[in-house]
């Protein structure tokens, strides 16, 4: 009698703990998998505002993604092309407008905390005159998407045969914070090119190479 | 009756059942004697040894092997092979003798089957450390993966001597179990409750000997037998693969595989028979391991050392009449080349020397067969060392051509598997009856003897 | 990690590395690497727990610039036209530049005198930009001080030495920069008592002085190999180390094209096996002290027709047989006997044909005479100011530790040699990849040096150093525009304004002109020629010092990639030795390894012996350029272990300096010395011999009975080829009972070497070790035979002992379509691409070894070790487009797979087809001799298809049929074959 409740307790206790064993299961990763990484930026740069709101193209600011192995992380230089004249959002400019209006004054600029970072880094002013009293000092960025460096990856084969960014980065766009959607292993990139061998990219038949040598090298 | 007048007897000296039990079981009652524990601190220490230089080779790389760019195995798979093939005895004397009723089996058996499963984890160690990355060595079994299910090479021999060992070592193990289980049991029942009982209680599986009992027991060990016979044949066959599938002359020849397992039970009863002699002499067992066994097992030594020996010269044949001209020299360059040494004694110890064991007084004398069974051991390791080293050092373009000389971490470990080889055997004699009590019993006519007391 | 650019040494240090050790482009961190590389281990034991840990990330860092440089992309490669400063040939380079700092150097293909070929040197010399030793700074008195103190300094004695007439001295290697020589004859210009010094290590001087004598004019005439039909070369090493080896093995190759109108005629006279030698059709070993007899003998038999020795009319008869097309090259420092030379030459009409004196060569410049000269006011005490630039006499030169007793020793110099090391100041230079400069190797083409990064150290180049203490400083751009705009531009008569002609020329690295053709003085029949050197044949041993064409006079000997080229001929890394002929060996009783004695002219050295085949009996032959101070360096390279030994010698240097054994006679330096004593020590030593076995045939004791050579290395001849018109017969595909498992649908890479082109310079070993991250493993490690070089070339004797004759294979993987080692290995690590690659993936090895046992051609490299790479600083070099391979790891020749999917991708991007040529290899883009061809057998009008058809093409151990995807070209040999290649071809 006694053993049968003992054997009763140890398969009730077995069969909770393989229930919450299999909970914690689901958002474990082997070493190296990085899904779902998320890291906080110096800067909040907000893509889904850029790339979603303002419909800029990715290659507008990673151009290099056409011609190099790196789509690279956009130099400073390419974000003053507009953050030359935008310097806060366009919500604050228009209430600082009519402020100006009711006070009889000329608008003054404002600038977003987020663009004085910018500012900062090329050592600019108020009026994004050049300061010399500031040195210019390099963004350090957060790399979401790191392969194993005996992984080479080439964006521009990718580019050419009009890849959607967002097939392997999914929907930037929407996002506020970069994360990585894919979990980058090996079977994701060689399944795509599988399936691109037999179904071709864009209508287009296309030629993904599953030799070990495309990758490795 | 018939036999009676046929065969001498297993076991001599008129035993009774109780004796034997006593006999088998005193050397685990009794606390262990000084030869014992001089014999462990030895063993122990090479196998201590054998741990330090492993652990500097892993810590370190396989530089630390006197390898080079042209010879890229020696010790470490010679070791490999000679521990596999010192394993295949217990097999054969378990399983194929026991299909066969080979009857003497008995006194020798259970100290084979040991053997055979030390040996085997002797040999499971080279695979994993020759390799420059061991902490991957579980690439070679196929498992699911997030590499595009990347699987192993099945058409590389190396993966199909994964499976072989493990399959041999998992069968070889459960044999050996199995036929512990009486005598597990008679232990039990003789030791005092307390720890070493419950122990023994546990292993033996509730064994209470009723009729049924050794019924499905036997019926149980006989399938074994019949599951383990193929892998005598399949395991050094695969084995000697590893070389036969290259294309490097010496190497890629058909002959392997019945020249492999030939040598391999060659070298195994070798080892038999020097362990046996030990154990005898060590734990008074004169009674049960006597000069029939001797006789017996010397006489297998000779047939398959003569295979051996034959394997040897038809090598040579096959180089000369291919007309291949690589092939040629290699063979050349065996017996006359910078390892003739090696070659000729391999060809001593295994070919020559054992041809003594055709005269009767030699074969039953236990000082002869002892060190007959010693150099044949020592013969076998070369003739791996000879097969291995020999065919890559000289191979296709001269400019390649090296020598190879062993580092002192080589030797350590080939010290250190020795040491533990030898240490399980010493623990394994004094926890475990070293002669399957119950097989023996059945052997023993002591019916006979209650007929011969009534006249 | 490539997304890390670095503009500067400081940004770099900022870069912070990440990734696995394992493996990673940017290769483990020192400060880190123990504990990362134990993590490692430890994560490979405890993966489970690993996993169920959940794995701690490892953070990225990515620092964009925040402008952009223009044209500038990260991860692409830009290249930039330079000069190579590795000797003074002045070879053309491109360098390729890979996210700001160059990574590569190599050929310019455009270049007049190079024609895109890089020695060995060239390539390693990317090494001597990242070297972390070099002087970092100027040096006052042995203390660190700015460019100012030091000026300061020197400015100050300077103008004491001026004031009071002071002896001022000027002693530099060749200096063939039209600026540097226009500022050095500014600078001395302002002293009284002022000389400038020029002298070469490896001089020519005495091929000058001739010149001097015979044709009026001091100078070195350039050799044209290419338009010779008969080539004579005496104890001239043309294709090693001769002036400029890349431009003649190039010309050379180009001469002996057995399918041209005329194939050259190849005989060596010399006293030791050269690399040259090996490749001639005809030796004549005599002793050195024969040398000079045989060049009169030839000047009569020449002249007068008449000689008492047959194989010395024989030669005569066929260089008067090609009148204007025969070529003889002497290296002897003997005046008397190079005029002779020159008298030869005027005689059969080479003068203007295969000889040019109009643009005539500044490659070597020494003047042997005024050097000893200098040598003597030293001794005397007589200088006041020595400044030595981009020279180290105190190593190289005999009695050259004399600069100590200038009253002022200025040295302007890249490392803390022995000279540098005796100076009062010390001028750091740069590095020839981070400065500007110019060069005129050959009167009419000058080159543009451009730096391709700023410089790592507070350096500066010669000309500013001159400028400023002539007081004009300037910046070394400006100083060379201005040279240019005054001196070349209005040689060149470019019809370009002076701007485009500069930006043209710093595009294409060099510029042309047509100098004014010299008034040609025929050559001057000496009434009563000056006699020749005499050198007591008699008198014990014949010592001939030579040059390796890796280590040259040693100015390299920092590098490590340059000690550890195994020698063209003895396959020897990591040492100097001494070669005996075997003769001579037989009868002192001594063997390869036994360390000897040296006694000569008051000198004494101890070198282990080499037997040596093909070397003349009583001449002991020793390499120059090793026990260099640079050298100290080695203490920790390679990996360190239980039984690992040392690479240095008990000195604490690499080998043993020869150089005090030289001497100076009438007026030139010579390399041949006699009276020399040898002596057994009785220790033997060990030699880092690569190549154990020296011939393809096997010992005659292993022979199997009637067994042919090994058919590895196979010959034709010249009448063969002409009969067959190099055709091929068709072979008809072997019947097969399956499918083929390896279709090509796209590519199918192949390559084709030809035998008869490859001299054995192993600069292809140099320019893969560059191309493919391959380490260094130091001396012990070569000794067990373990080095890494992917390619190597294999040295075979045939023949002869006394005359052998060799033949230079590169062997490297051969892409076996069957290979044995991909079927073997058990975890897929090595398996066929669809383009006929047998590809190695670094990362999936787990390093079981069987793949390199059942290799044929033992081409396959382990990592043994980890070879650490301690210097983070020569790290910089490393390719970020090759994986740094971990210990236990196997790796091979990939054809270079990292340029092949580069070009694919690229060509993919342009949306065009992969062209034939476009990817090169790394060996076939620097070989002189373009001895390589690689290319896609799919595409039937390819370069490799059209040598693929030839007639001369064999594949090694073709008969085993693993079907290697490299094919060879026979050597010719245009005597009549012997029985041995009747076999082989």
């Amino acid at each position: 009698m006694k053993s049968r409740i003992i054997t009763i307790l140890l398969a009730i206790g077995l069969s909770v703990s393989c229930l919450l064993l299999a909970g914690r299961m689901s958002q474990l990763h082997l070493p190296g998998n990085q899904q779902g990484y998320e890291p906080v930026q110096p800067i909040a740069y907000s893509h889904r505002l850029h790339a979603g709101e303002m419909q800029i193209p990715c290659l507008y600011c990673h151009f290099a993604a056409q011609t190099s192995r790196h789509a690279g992380v956009p130099p400073a230089s390419i974000c003053m092309n507009c953050h030359r004249q935008v310097t806060s959002s366009l919500g604050g400019m228009h209430a600082e407008d009519e402020l100006a209006a009711k006070e009889k004054r000329k608008p003054r600029q404002i600038v977003s905390a987020e663009l004085e970072k910018l500012y900062d880094a090329l050592a600019l002013d108020g009026n994004l005159q050049p300061d010399p009293r500031k040195t210019p000092q390099p963004i350090v960025w957060n790399r979401v998407h790191a392969l194993p460096s005996f992984v080479y990856f080439d964006h521009r084969a990718h580019v050419r045969v009009n890849v959607a960014c967002q097939q392997c980065h999914g929907p930037v766009e929407t996002m506020e914070r970069v994360r990585q959607v894919s979990d980058l292993s090996m079977g994701w990139c060689v399944n795509c090119h599988r399936q691109a061998n037999q179904t071709g990219i864009a209508g287009a038949r296309v030629h993904a190479s599953t030799n070990c040598s495309t990758c490795h090298y | 009756m018939a036999d009676i007048a046929l065969s001498p007897p297993l076991v001599v000296g008129h035993k009774s059942l109780a004796e034997v039990t006593h006999d088998v079981c005193r050397p685990m009652e009794r606390r262990p004697g000084g030869i014992w524990w001089a014999a462990f601190a030895v063993t122990f220490s090479m196998l201590l040894l054998g741990v330090a230089a492993i652990t500097y080779e892993i810590a370190t790389g396989i530089g630390t092997w006197g390898l080079n760019t042209t010879v890229g195995w020696a010790f470490d798979i010679t070791n490999f092979v000679f521990w596999i093939g010192i394993g295949h005895a217990g097999t054969l004397i378990s399983a194929i003798l026991f299909l066969l009723r080979q009857r003497w089996r008995t006194g020798v058996n259970r100290a084979a089957e040991a053997m055979t499963l030390f040996a085997v984890m002797c040999a499971g160690i080279f695979p994993l450390i020759h390799m420059g990355r061991p902490w991957f060595g579980y690439w070679i079994f196929p498992y699911p993966n997030f590499r595009g299910s990347l699987w192993i090479n099945y058409r590389s021999p190396l993966a199909w001597d994964a499976f072989a060992i493990s399959t041999y070592f998992i069968i070889s193990a459960t044999f050996w179990y199995v036929g512990l289980i009486p005598d597990l049991a008679t232990i039990r029942d003789r030791s005092q409750p307390g720890l070493r009982r419950t122990i023994f209680s546990i292993a033996s599986l509730g064994w209470d000997g009723a009729f049924k009992t050794w019924n499905r027991y036997e019926m149980v060990y006989l399938l074994l037998a019949g599951l383990a016979t193929p892998l005598v044949v399949s395991v050094h066959t695969i084995v000697s693969w590893d070389f036969a599938t290259a294309v490097i002359p010496g190497w890629h020849a058909t002959i392997f595989p019945p020249y492999f397992v030939a040598g391999a039970i060659f070298s195994g009863m070798a080892m038999v028979l020097t362990l046996m002699i030990i154990a005898r002499k060590a734990m008074g067992l004169e009674a049960y391991i006597n000069l029939r066994h001797l006789d017996v097992m010397s006489k297998l030594v000779i047939t398959t050392g003569s295979i051996v020996g034959f394997s040897y010269l038809t090598e040579f044949f096959t180089a000369q009449y291919s007309g291949n001209q690589y092939e040629q020299f290699v063979f050349l360059n065996r017996a006359l080349g910078p390892f003739f040494w090696a070659y000729w004694t391999m060809v001593s110890c295994n070919v020559l020397i054992p041809q003594l064991l055709w005269i009767r007084k030699i074969r039953t004398s236990w000082a002869a067969v002892f060190v007959i069974s010693l150099l044949v051991n020592v013969g076998m390791w070369f003739e791996r060392f000879v097969i291995i080293v020999t065919s890559l050092h000289r191979d296709y373009l001269p400019s390649s051509w090296t020598s190879y000389r062993p580092t002192s971490i080589e030797i350590a470990t080939l010290i250190g598997t020795f040491g533990l080889f030898f240490t399980l055997f010493l623990v394994f004699c004094r926890v475990l009856p070293v002669i399957a009590m119950a097989e023996i019993k059945g052997v023993l006519k002591h019916g006979l003897h209650r007929l011969e007391a009534h006249r | 990690m490539s997304d890390k650019y670095w503009r500067s040494l400081e940004d770099w240090r900022n870069v912070s590395e990440t990734g696995d050790a394992e493996f990673s482009e940017t290769p483990i961190d020192i400060e880190a690497g123990p504990d990362r590389r134990g993590f490692l281990k430890a994560a490979g034991f405890s993966f489970g727990a690993a996993m169920l840990a959940g794995c701690g990330r490892t953070v990225q860092k990515i620092e964009p610039n925040l402008q952009q440089p223009e044209g500038f992309i990260p991860g692409r490669p830009v290249y930039y036209a330079s000069t190579c400063g590795g000797c003074s040939a002045g070879c053309g380079t491109l360098v390729k530049v890979r996210d700001g700092r160059p990574i590569k150097l190599e050929g310019n293909p455009s270049h007049q005198v190079s024609g895109g070929g890089l020695c060995a040197v060239g390539q390693a010399s990317i090494l001597g930009l990242y070297d972390s030793r070099r002087i970092a700074h100027p040096m006052v008195d042995g203390k660190a001080a700015s460019w100012a103190q030091a000026d300061a300094f020197v400015q100050d004695r300077l103008e004491q030495a001026r004031r009071a007439g002071g002896a001022v001295r000027l002693l530099t290697g060749t200096v063939h920069s039209p600026t540097e020589s226009a500022w050095i004859g500014h600078f001395l210009g302002s002293f009284r008592n002022a000389r400038h010094i020029e002298y070469d290590a490896l001089s020519a001087s005495a091929i000058l002085d001739a010149h001097e004598r015979t044709h009026g004019a001091r100078i070195l005439p350039r050799y044209r190999f290419d338009k010779a039909g008969v080539i004579v070369g005496i104890d001239a090493d043309f294709l090693g180390t001769w002036i400029s080896p890349v431009e003649f093995a190039r010309e050379y190759a180009a001469a002996r094209d057995p399918l041209g109108s005329q194939y050259a005629w190849h005989t060596q006279v010399e006293s030791r096996m050269s690399l040259t030698g090996t490749k001639a059709d005809h030796r004549v070993v005599l002793g050195p002290a024969d040398l000079a007899g045989f060049v009169s003998d030839l000047h009569d038999a020449v002249i007068k027709g008449g000689s008492n020795r047959p194989e010395v009319l024989q030669i005569a008869q066929r260089l008067r047989d090609a009148r204007g097309r025969g070529l003889v090259v002497c290296g002897l420092q003997d005046v008397a006997a190079q005029a002779l030379v020159n008298g030869i030459n005027e005689a059969l009409g080479n003068y203007g044909a295969t000889i040019e004196t109009d643009r005539a060569s500044r490659q070597r410049r020494g003047d042997d005479r005024a050097l000893e000269n200098l040598l003597a006011e030293l001794r005397g005490g007589a200088v006041d100011v020595l400044i030595v630039a981009g020279a180290n006499p105190a190593f190289d030169l005999p009695g050259g530790e004399a600069v100590a007793k200038a009253k002022l020793l200025i040295v302007h110099a890249q490392r803390m040699d022995e000279t540098a090391a005796k100076a009062q100041a010390v001028c750091a230079a740069p590095d020839v990849l981070e400065s500007w400069g110019d060069v005129e190797p050959v009167e009419g083409t000058a080159c543009i040096v451009q730096p391709c990064l700023q410089p790592l150290f507070q350096t500066r180049p010669l000309v500013e150093t001159l400028a400023a203490w002539s007081g004009k400083p300037g910046v070394a751009l400006d100083l060379i525009r201005d040279q240019w705009r005054q001196e070349i531009f209005p040689k060149a008569k470019s019809n370009l304004a002076f701007e485009e002609f500069w930006e043209r020329s710093l595009q294409d690295g060099f510029a042309q002109y047509t100098p004014a053709a010299r008034a040609r003085t025929a050559a001057r029949r000496e009434s009563e020629p000056e006699p020749l050197q005499k050198m007591d044949p008699q008198d014990g041993f014949h010592l001939a010092l030579y040059a390796k064409p890796a280590l040259l006079e040693g100015r390299h000997a920092y590098n490590p990639w340059l000690q550890e080229v195994p020698d063209p001929v003895t396959k020897i890394a990591w040492d100097n030795y001494a070669c005996l002929a075997p003769g001579a060996a037989a009868k002192l009783g001594v063997a390869t390894g036994d360390v000897l004695g040296i006694q000569c002219g008051g000198q004494d050295i101890e070198l282990p012996a080499l037997v040596q085949p093909g070397q003349h009996e009583n001449t002991v032959a020793v390499a120059l350029g090793y026990g260099s101070q640079l050298s100290g360096r080695f203490a920790k390279v390679g990996p360190q272990w239980l039984e690992g030994r040392p690479t240095l010698n008990e000195r604490g240097l690499v080998g043993v300096n020869a150089a005090p054994l030289l001497g100076f006679d009438r007026g030139s330096l010579q390399y041949f010395r006699s009276g020399v004593k040898l002596s057994k020590t009785g220790t033997t030593m060990a030699l880092a011999c690569t190549q154990e076995h020296q011939t393809v045939s096997v010992p005659e004791r292993l022979k199997p009975a009637g067994a042919k050579i090994r058919p590895i290395i196979q010959e034709t001849t010249l009448v063969q080829i002409r009969e067959s018109g190099d055709r091929r017969a068709k072979e008809s595909p072997r019947p097969e009972l399956w499918p083929p498992d390896h279709p090509y649908p796209v590519h199918h890479w192949a390559m084709v070497v030809d035998l008869n082109a490859c001299n054995g310079c192993s600069a292809c070993i140099v320019a893969c070790q560059a191309e493919n991250n391959i380490p260094v493993v130091g001396k012990d490690e070569m000794r067990r035979k373990r080095e890494m070089h992917w390619m190597r070339i294999d040295r075979y004797y045939s023949g002869a002992l006394d005359s052998p004759r060799v033949a230079h294979q590169p062997m490297f993987c051969q892409q076996c379509d069957h290979a044995p080692c991909e079927t073997v290995c058990p975890v897929l690590a090595t398996v066929h691409s669809d383009e006929g690659l047998n590809q190695q993936i670094y990362n999936r090895c787990v390093g079981t070894r069987y793949c390199a046992n059942n290799c044929p051609y033992k081409v396959r490299r382990f990592n043994w070790f980890n070879y650490v790479r301690e210097d983070r600083m020569a790290n910089l070099a490393l390719n970020p487009d090759v994986t740094v391979r971990s210990r236990g790891v196997m790796e091979k020749c990939t054809f270079c797979v990292q340029r092949i999917q580069e070009a694919k991708i690229e060509s993919k991007r342009l949306g065009r087809p992969v062209r034939d040529g476009e990817i090169q290899t790394a060996c076939q883009q620097t070989c002189p001799a373009k001895a390589i061809v690689f290319g896609d057998l799919d595409d039937p009008h390819s370069e490799v298809s059209r040598l693929m058809a030839s007639g001369r093409r064999y594949r090694v151990l073709e008969e085993i049929n693993v079907r290697p995807g490299v094919g060879y070209l026979k050597i010719v040999r245009p005597d009549a074959p012997a029985g041995e290649e009747k076999e082989n071809g």
